[in-house]
């Protein structure tokens, strides 16, 4: 489970709030513009109906209209003719006109025009009591002609007639033949207000609620309607299906424009509903994801818990004052103490006493240098346990810091060295047991070598000894030994004695050599050390008839070594060279030892042979354990060199040695070993390498 | 009489020493001399081999004239023991010469290899001191008979080469028990001549009779020689 650092959680943060602010706002402009569409088309929907409505409404009324003109005609045609009595005509005229207002005057006239019979409607004055009847029957007599022409009856031009209880009336004439039998003999004229048709259409029910007018071809209002009022805002108009009268029959709604609030009060709500449901969708969203992410977060946690608690690793963690702000189990089993005893102390339990000023001191460098990159470098020191043991711990520490990037302490992971340190010396117990065994490996090899070295000094023994016996026998016993005879037996006894002490001393040579010795580093000279390995290297050269040459400055550098492993060393090395030139003829074998200061700290020895050098095989595998080239061998020879060497800090190589031919003439060992630090200032600095002052050449 | 010399004529009998130790040299020098044997010591397997080719060089085939042994050092530096008496060996000089080995402790297979290749002995040191020298009269004596059949044979090939082709031819036929009579049929000469022929071959060779005469060819290890004569055989 990967832990989010707090930074990269910061940023997702302030991502997602903008991007919620960007969706939020997206949201809105939506909802609104969606709102606004709505509100929109509703109000174009009703303006639409409501339109429709007027219109099926005009057609209607002009119907309508049509129809009452229609009936009244009818009553008109039913009026009695000329044959009846004028009284006969005036009654019936004047209940028609009693039951129909809009009826304003019945007149019955000749062909000539001229006015028989008149009756005005009760219902209001006389119609032609301001002007004259002749001044305004223009249009009647117009309308007569065409019907007389006609045969039918026709309506005239509408034409205004001023009154006296009203500013006038606008008056349309029905102008009808009157017929007797067949002939035609006058005519009768209805004169209509165009007013009182309108208000009669709206008792008769139809088109409730309009405002009805009546217009000319040309637009000019001529009559309107007195039941309604219109508000002028959906209005339409039919042609009136009358005769000879050019009139367009208006409707006008009395319903106004309709009112946006009711829309946006709608819209509002809808929108609001709308807003709610997101949110709440959102939400839920939200909180699934919070879900989610507290799951995986009480995950990690767990995940984490888990790892602490696994890790044998100690973990604690420290603020800038070092104080302990969390460990976890391993740690507070390493050192014996509850968390609850670490937490918060200072200095911390587990200080040992004696060290605290060096800790304190530690501390305060830590923090010193405290933007410090967390290093892969731990340090070693000692903790205490609560029962008071000390013991090697490794710490390992790197920076604690915050989600805003600044450090606030320290975490460290504590490893116990007491493991380590039981290995470490487990190991060298080991590494100390091999070379032991390698020395009496070296000697074992070397065993037949110095059975050969031995049984010279014993043979000679023998063979003086028993000499001398079968000298001393040849006189009688007892008896007078010639004084011939006598240095003689005095030389061979004297010649026993110096081989017994030759043999003694290979004997105590080999002793020196095998005897374990303690292991310790001391300052020792180089001479002394080549002194005392020379023996037994000789030992080895007498037999094959090599030289050896040991070149060594004057004076002699000095080493801090273990004097038995290096003496090891230098006996393995040289018995490797000189075994190499076995196959040289004498004059060839050269064995060169050599030590010489080549750098202030280090000192070189090398071991030179004029062999046949060492093959890339061999070379490859020889520095291996019991890898040997040699029937006899047990292979623990150059191997315990390099370790030895390297135990002293220093390195073993060699190399094959080449003539001018490129030709492998021998092979030179090289290591290396501390120099002691010199007793006196070091001398003329080196600009000149040394003359090999001592030169011993052993044959 | 001294029993390292039972051929007073051969010269008094000699030790050569070869080992690299003085000191050992010079003990087994002092242990010979009360033994009251003569003996040189050798430092080096090539001076000993110098010194045996400077004398053959003086005395020719007849080195050594005296009956000898050589002790010898298996392992020294320079040329080692066995190849020293490799090289002797060759030269046919360890018959006359016996060899005994002186070997370390881990010489041993290599000393009884020698042996195997005909030296006389290996005495391991440090070795047992008067049985050396018992050892080493013992080789002495060896030598001394070695030396005794060489000059014998030698004496008797001088003969042999002195007789004529026919002679040697009519030795042959003889050797092998032919009468007379088809011996001067083979060879196509008279019974007479052949007879004549067969009376000198019997003073020259000093035999009194035919098996004799065969007895003695034998002894000599050759055949009588077929009468077109290739180069002569090795001994």
């Amino acid at each position: 489970m990967p832990v989010i650092p707090p930074v990269v959680t910061a940023g997702i943060l302030t991502r997602s709030l903008r991007s919620r602010a960007l969706l939020w706002g997206a949201l809105m402009i939506l909802l609104v513009a969606a709102l606004s569409l709505l509100v929109a088309l509703t109000f174009h929907y009703r303006s639409a109906r409501t339109q429709a409505a007027v219109e099926a409404s005009a057609a209607t009324a002009a119907d309508q209209f049509a129809q009452v003109l229609d009936r009244n005609l009818q009553m008109i045609l039913a009026l009695p003719g000329r044959d009846a009595s004028a009284e006969t005509w005036q009654r019936h005229a004047q209940e028609l006109l009693l039951a129909h207002p809009e009826v304003l005057r019945l007149e019955r006239r000749e062909l000539d025009n001229r006015i028989v019979d008149a009756v005005d409607t009760r219902s209001r004055p006389p119609l032609f009591s301001e002007m004259n009847r002749a001044d305004a029957q223009l249009d009647t007599e117009l309308a007569c002609s065409t019907a007389h022409r006609r045969h039918g009856p026709t309506y005239s031009r509408s034409y205004f007639v001023p009154h006296s209880d009203t500013l006038g009336l606008e008056v349309m004439d029905l102008c009808i033949e009157e017929l007797l039998g067949d002939r035609v003999v006058g005519f009768v004229t209805a004169s209509y207000s165009l007013a009182g048709l309108l208000d009669r259409l709206s008792t008769e029910g139809v088109a409730p609620g309009y405002e009805l007018s009546l217009v000319e071809g040309d637009g000019s209002r001529l009559a309107r309607g007195r039941m309604h009022v219109g508000a002028g805002v959906y209005r339409a108009g039919r042609i009136v299906d009358v005769p000879d009268a050019a009139m367009q029959l208006w409707l006008d709604s009395a319903s106004t424009r309709p009112s946006l609030v009711p829309d946006l009060v709608t819209a509002v709500v809808v929108g609001l509903s709308l807003t709610l449901l997101a949110v709440v969708a959102l939400l839920a969203r939200d909180v699934r994801k919070r879900t989610h992410v507290e799951g995986a977060l009480a995950e990690a946690l767990a995940f984490r818990k888990a790892m602490e608690d696994s890790v044998v690793t100690g973990l604690r963690a420290r603020d800038l004052q070092g104080r302990i702000t969390y460990v976890n189990p391993a740690f507070c089993e390493m050192v014996g103490f509850d968390p609850a005893e670490l937490i918060d102390q200072l200095p911390p339990p587990y200080w040992p006493p004696e060290h605290h000023a060096e800790y304190e001191r530690r501390q305060q460098i830590r923090l010193a240098s405290m933007p410090a990159p967390p290093s892969r470098e731990g340090f070693e020191t000692v903790f205490m346990r609560k029962n008071g043991e000390r013991f090697p711990v490794m710490i390992l520490e790197s920076p604690l810091v915050d989600g805003a990037g600044t450090q606030t302490g320290w975490m460290s992971a504590v490893l116990d060295l007491r493991a380590q340190r039981r290995a470490e010396e487990l190991s060298r117990q080991q590494q100390e047991r091999m070379q032991a065994t390698a020395r009496l490996a070296t000697v074992g090899e070397m065993a037949s070598l110095l059975s050969h070295e031995l049984n010279q000094p014993l043979a000679a023994i023998a063979a003086y000894a028993t000499g001398s016996l079968n000298m001393m026998d040849r006189h009688a016993p007892g008896g007078p030994i010639e004084a011939d005879v006598w240095p003689e037996l005095q030389t061979a006894t004297q010649r026993i004695a110096d081989q017994a002490d030759r043999a003694g001393r290979v004997i105590k040579s080999v002793h020196d050599f095998v005897r374990r010795r303690e292991h310790s580093r001391e300052v020792v000279g180089v001479d002394v050390l080549v002194e005392s390995v020379l023996p037994l290297i000789r030992l080895q050269a007498r037999k094959s008839g090599t030289r050896i040459e040991v070149v060594v400055e004057t004076p002699a550098p000095r080493v801090v070594c273990d004097r038995a492993m290096v003496e090891q060393v230098l006996l393995n090395l040289t018995r490797n060279g000189i075994q190499a030139m076995q196959l040289q003829p004498p004059a060839d074998a050269l064995l060169t030892l050599c030590a010489r200061q080549t750098q202030p700290q280090w000192i070189c020895f090398s071991v030179t042979d004029h062999g046949s050098g060492i093959a890339d095989e061999t070379a490859r595998q020889m520095f291996t354990p019991f890898f040997t080239t040699r029937s006899d061998g047990m292979g623990l020879g150059l191997s315990v060199c390099r370790t030895i060497v390297e135990q002293h800090g220093g390195a073993l190589d060699f190399t094959n040695l080449r003539d001018g031919s490129g030709k492998v003439v021998g092979a030179e060992f090289r290591f290396t070993l501390p120099a002691a630090p010199s007793r006196t200032a070091p001398a003329n600095s080196g600009d000149a390498p040394a003359e090999p002052a001592a030169r011993l050449v052993s044959a | 009489m001294d029993p390292t010399n039972p051929n007073p004529d051969l010269g008094l009998p000699i030790v050569y020493l070869v080992d690299d130790e003085d000191v050992v040299r010079d003990a087994v020098a002092w242990l010979l001399r009360s033994r009251r044997l003569l003996s040189e010591g050798y430092a080096s397997a090539e001076a000993f081999e110098a010194m045996v080719l400077d004398r053959q060089a003086d005395a020719g085939e007849r080195w050594p004239n005296g009956p000898s042994c050589l002790l010898l050092d298996l392992r020294m530096g320079g040329m080692s023991g066995l190849a020293l008496f490799k090289r002797l060996s060759e030269r046919r000089l360890t018959e006359a010469m016996p060899v005994i080995f002186l070997t370390g402790h881990g010489d041993v297979p290599t000393a009884v290899e020698a042996v195997k290749r005909g030296a006389f002995d290996f005495v391991e040191k440090p070795f047992s001191n008067n049985a050396l020298v018992d050892r080493i009269e013992e080789a002495l004596r060896v030598s001394a008979q070695a030396l005794h059949d060489q000059r014998l044979r030698t004496a008797r090939q001088r003969r042999l080469d002195e007789l004529t082709d026919r002679e040697h031819e009519v030795m042959r036929q003889v050797a092998r028990g032919l009468p007379n009579k088809l011996i001067a049929n083979s060879l196509d000469i008279s019974v007479r001549t052949v007879e004549l022929h067969r009376s000198r071959v019997f003073d020259k060779l000093a035999v009194k009779s035919a098996a004799e005469l065969a007895h003695l060819l034998h002894d000599m290890g050759t055949d009588p020689r077929p009468l077109a004569r290739e180069s002569p055989p090795v001994e």
